[in-house]
């Protein structure tokens, strides 16, 4: 090789890493304005609002995926530094923690209007966008409705050992240990806990654990009615089946997904149209096509052939009375399942 | 500036900028970690530290842990050595096709093979399924180098042994064994290691060890004390394997054999036993490299029956290809002065940059992750999501990779050369590009070709680090997985084994494979 030819090479290969570092600001800086989303609710969901939104009003969307407690103290740690615009979350408490300290705008009062207030913060830092309620997942093959409990503690006992199986990292199971103290006190939440630490099989997340139970390997899960759905669309017809929570029992709780603009932003306006947009009835089809889950914009209803919402029997707790989920989240510590 | 006149005279002792500013920077980017760990200990206290270090589910960890490294290293170690000594020291019938045949896996990621395995039965979850799979994909690395020393072993100890009265059995324990350990160990205390920096493959398979539990704190909160403790104890435990690695590297020495006449050892006849020993073959191959394969050309086909999102794809293969581009041309930037530092300047500087490639490989990829994103945050926010921090992780993970061939070129560029072109009046900077790198190329390019392969599936680093929106094939490949997408993830694993493993597969048999004498 010549040395003409090394030179060239080299430079070459200089100007390429050059290139590469430098892409990504200088194609961020080009352009006109564009929001950063960190979506902790589940890709596809975050993806169908970027792309119906881009398209609606030609702002692009840069979503950044990770888990809703990741994300949210993601943010607590980058401060005013934060490239987020606006958060999504699959469960209430991250952004409730987040409001609490300060990180949160207030929302549009139009925005919060068009969703029920039960559904959203008491000082109007996050609002809930969809609804989904906890049930239990189970295989007829396996085990007979009947013999299913009616009340969620149940599955503590000896007798569900390998029966039973829980996601103690998804933060609507973190909800419903919430949920558990606030009914019936910290110390039988623990003892649920290390109940179903002792005799559940855990899962990595809610999806891994409908499929255990559709092929068979176990008899029932706890997770929310959503997942069924999914599946369902995926495969047809499903060997599992769902049981929804009576009379008030905390299986049955309802959480939302929620979304809360950041008061970092660099976009507060533009930030503040998405999250109208997203409770909009337009935004809210958007998502309830991606996801089987129940609008909360008033008076729309879901056309996925769900339990109709108003025939849910759930506890009486609302996401605002569940607030953050630190203290589930110690318990789990507590009683070693991470 | 030196006139050129001077320079024969008088050897330059001191470095250059050139070369000691990388230096710097990278000795103190892999003392990063330890500063992550000590800092988050520090704000949370020492109390608050013991008290998320000293509970049961730390244990537990551990234990899964250490019975995961050790059953792992176990396995590999029977199977490489059996493996070796009957491709080597037998009549084994295809010995060179077995030979290559055999180290397959090395084509196949971990975290691809794993998924493989989980898409088969949820069975191969847990602890034993964890072994089987880790095991069958890691024995290369005892069988390769325990061949290759065997095959440039001196016969003529173990015939003197014999002709002492030994048997057979005899001077396999007490002659032939002893002179293979140091391969032997070598490649154990790697397996080891990776066991303990592993985190695609695991998490796939479901076992809650420390780089798996590290990633669900991250998941939890972000980078938080937890996340920083257990990072601590990882660090102990890869830290430790360094040392051991390190004495092993030093005593390995004393047992060099001589180079005298060289005569393939007779090979043993196998009798009755060849049948055994093929179905032996047969087996590893079938469950190492034929389960993991077939299986992911199930969903290649299943998958394609459903959407094929070309475009996805498309995407997540450029942005694969340009990080390992980019990756592996910082990677070689940094890796060329730390060779001309411990080649050319002996010194206490010289040392610390030798030691750096063994240190960084006993970084786990997870926590130099946490720590740069912690890093860049709080003191270089301009870096922070960007492309160019994630290279840099790139750079520190795969350094090591780089380091061996670089430096062994350096070794055979005389300096006496670039110092007779810098009397003939040319610049140092001109002298070394006109005279060394062109001695150096070809080592540099097989150094950018490895790094180059092995960043296309580097998945840990990547997850954390990545800018907002991209993505990877690996990363891909992890996240239909974690959602048991299993049809949806196979054509990202497809062309990850294509673009990445079988090149990786191609060099590294080949550079064990020309080991012969």
């Amino acid at each position: 090789m010549t040395i003409l030819n090394f030179h060239s090479l080299l430079r070459a290969l200089g100007a390429c890493l050059l290139g590469i570092v430098l892409a990504t600001p200088l194609a961020q800086a080009a352009d006109k304005v564009e929001l950063t989303l960190y979506n902790g609710q589940h890709k596809e969901i975050g993806e169908a609002i970027a792309q119906a939104y881009e398209a609606k009003t030609g702002i692009h969307i840069n979503v950044r995926k990770g888990s809703s407690n990741q994300l949210a103290s993601q943010v607590m740690e980058e401060g005013d530094r934060s490239p987020a615009d606006v958060i999504y979350t699959e469960e209430s408490p991250p952004l409730y923690s987040l409001g609490q300290k300060g990180f949160l705008a207030k929302i549009d009062d139009t925005t919060l209007a068009m969703l029920p207030k039960e559904y959203v913060a008491k000082d109007g830092t996050w609002m809930g966008v969809t609804a989904r309620v906890r049930v239990v997942a189970y295989n007829p093959k396996l085990i007979d409705e009947k013999d299913l409990p009616n009340d969620i503690l149940e599955f503590a006992q000896p007798q569900w050992q390998g029966k039973i199986g829980f996601v103690p990292t998804s933060g609507a199971f973190q909800e419903q240990a919430v949920a558990i103290i606030q009914v019936h006190g910290r110390d039988v939440a623990e003892e649920w806990l290390t109940g179903l630490r002792a005799f559940g099989k855990t899962y990595s997340n809610n999806m891994v654990a409908l499929k255990a139970v559709e092929n068979g390997e176990i008899a029932a899960v706890l997770v929310n009615n959503y997942y069924w759905f999914a599946l369902q669309r995926e495969k047809g017809t499903l060997e599992s089946r769902l049981r929804y929570a009576q009379d008030g029992d905390v299986g049955g709780l309802i959480t939302v997904s929620s979304a809360a603009a950041l008061k970092s932003s660099k976009h507060p306006r533009e930030a503040q149209a998405l999250l109208a947009y997203m409770a909009s009835e337009e935004g809210q089809r958007v998502i309830t096509q991606a996801t089987a889950e129940y609008p909360l914009h008033k008076g729309m209803v879901s056309d996925r052939g769900l339990k109709p919402f108003q025939e849910l029997r759930a506890p009486n707790v609302t996401p605002a009375d569940i607030g953050a989920a630190d203290e589930a989240l110690d318990l789990e510590r507590d009683v070693g399942l991470n | 500036m030196i006139t050129p006149s001077v320079i024969p005279a008088v050897r330059r002792k001191r470095p250059s900028i050139w070369v000691l500013a990388p230096v710097l920077l990278l000795v103190g980017l892999s003392l990063l970690p330890l500063l992550y760990v000590g800092l988050k200990a520090w704000q949370a206290g020492l109390h608050e530290a013991i008290r998320l270090l000293w509970r049961p589910y730390v244990l537990r960890l551990l234990g899964n842990t250490l019975m995961l490294m050790a059953g792992v290293t176990a396995a590999c170690v029977v199977i490489g050595l059996s493996l070796a000594w009957l491709l080597e020291r037998t009549d084994l019938a295809g010995r060179r096709l077995w030979g290559v045949i055999l180290c397959l896996p090395f084509a196949v990621p971990a975290f691809v093979s794993s998924f493989t395995w989980v898409s088969l039965s949820s069975g191969f979850e847990g602890l034993g399924g964890a072994i089987l799979v880790m095991t069958l994909s890691k024995y290369p690395l005892v069988f390769l180098p325990v061949a290759a020393t065997l095959r440039n072993l001196d016969t003529s100890l173990e015939e003197s042994a014999r002709t002492l009265g030994l048997n057979r059995t005899g001077v396999f324990f007490k002659v032939t064994l002893p002179l293979l350990w140091p391969a032997v160990l070598g490649g154990a205390l790697l397996i080891a290691l990776h066991m303990l920096v592993e985190f695609g493959a695991l998490s796939i398979l479901g076992l809650q060890t420390f780089t798996t539990a590290i990633y669900q704190q991250f998941e939890l909160e972000f980078s938080n004390t937890n996340a920083a403790m257990l990072s601590a104890l990882l660090l102990v435990l890869c830290l430790l394997l360094l040392w051991l690695e390190l004495k092993v590297r030093g005593t390995a020495r004393h047992v060099r054999t001589g180079q005298g006449a060289a005569r393939r050892a007779t090979p043993l006849q196998l009798g009755g036993w060849r049948i055994v020993a093929q179905l032996y073959c047969l087996l590893l191959v079938v469950i190492g490299s034929g389960v993991p394969l077939a299986m992911l050309g199930y969903w290649l086909v299943k998958g394609s029956s459903a959407a094929f999102p070309v475009a996805a794809i498309g995407e997540a293969l450029l942005t694969s290809l340009s990080l390992a581009l980019g990756g592996a041309a910082l990677c070689l930037a940094l890796a060329l002065p730390v060779g001309l530092l411990v080649v050319r300047h002996r010194g206490r500087l010289a040392i610390w940059a030798e030691r750096l490639p063994y240190l960084l490989h006993a970084l786990p990829g997870l926590v130099i992750a946490l720590t740069l994103v912690y890093f860049a945050l709080h003191y270089v926010p301009a870096m922070y999501q960007t492309t160019g921090l994630l290279l840099l992780a790139y750079a520190l993970l795969f350094l090591p990779l780089a380091q061996a061939p670089v430096r062994t070129a350096l070794n055979k560029a005389a300096p006496q050369l670039e110092e007779a072109a810098r009397t003939l009046g040319a610049t140092p900077f001109s002298a070394f590009c006109r005279v060394t790198l062109p001695i150096i190329f070809p080592a540099m390019a097989a150094a950018f070709a490895l790094v180059f392969l092995d960043g296309m599936k580097e998945l840990t680093a990547t997850l954390v680090l990545a800018p907002t929106g991209m993505t990877t094939l690996a990363t891909e490949v992890w996240s239909h997985t974690s959602n048991m997408e299993f049809a949806a993830a196979a054509p990202y694993a497809a062309l990850l084994i294509l673009i990445s493993g079988v090149p990786v597969y191609l060099l590294t048999t080949r550079m064990y494979l020309n080991q012969t004498r």
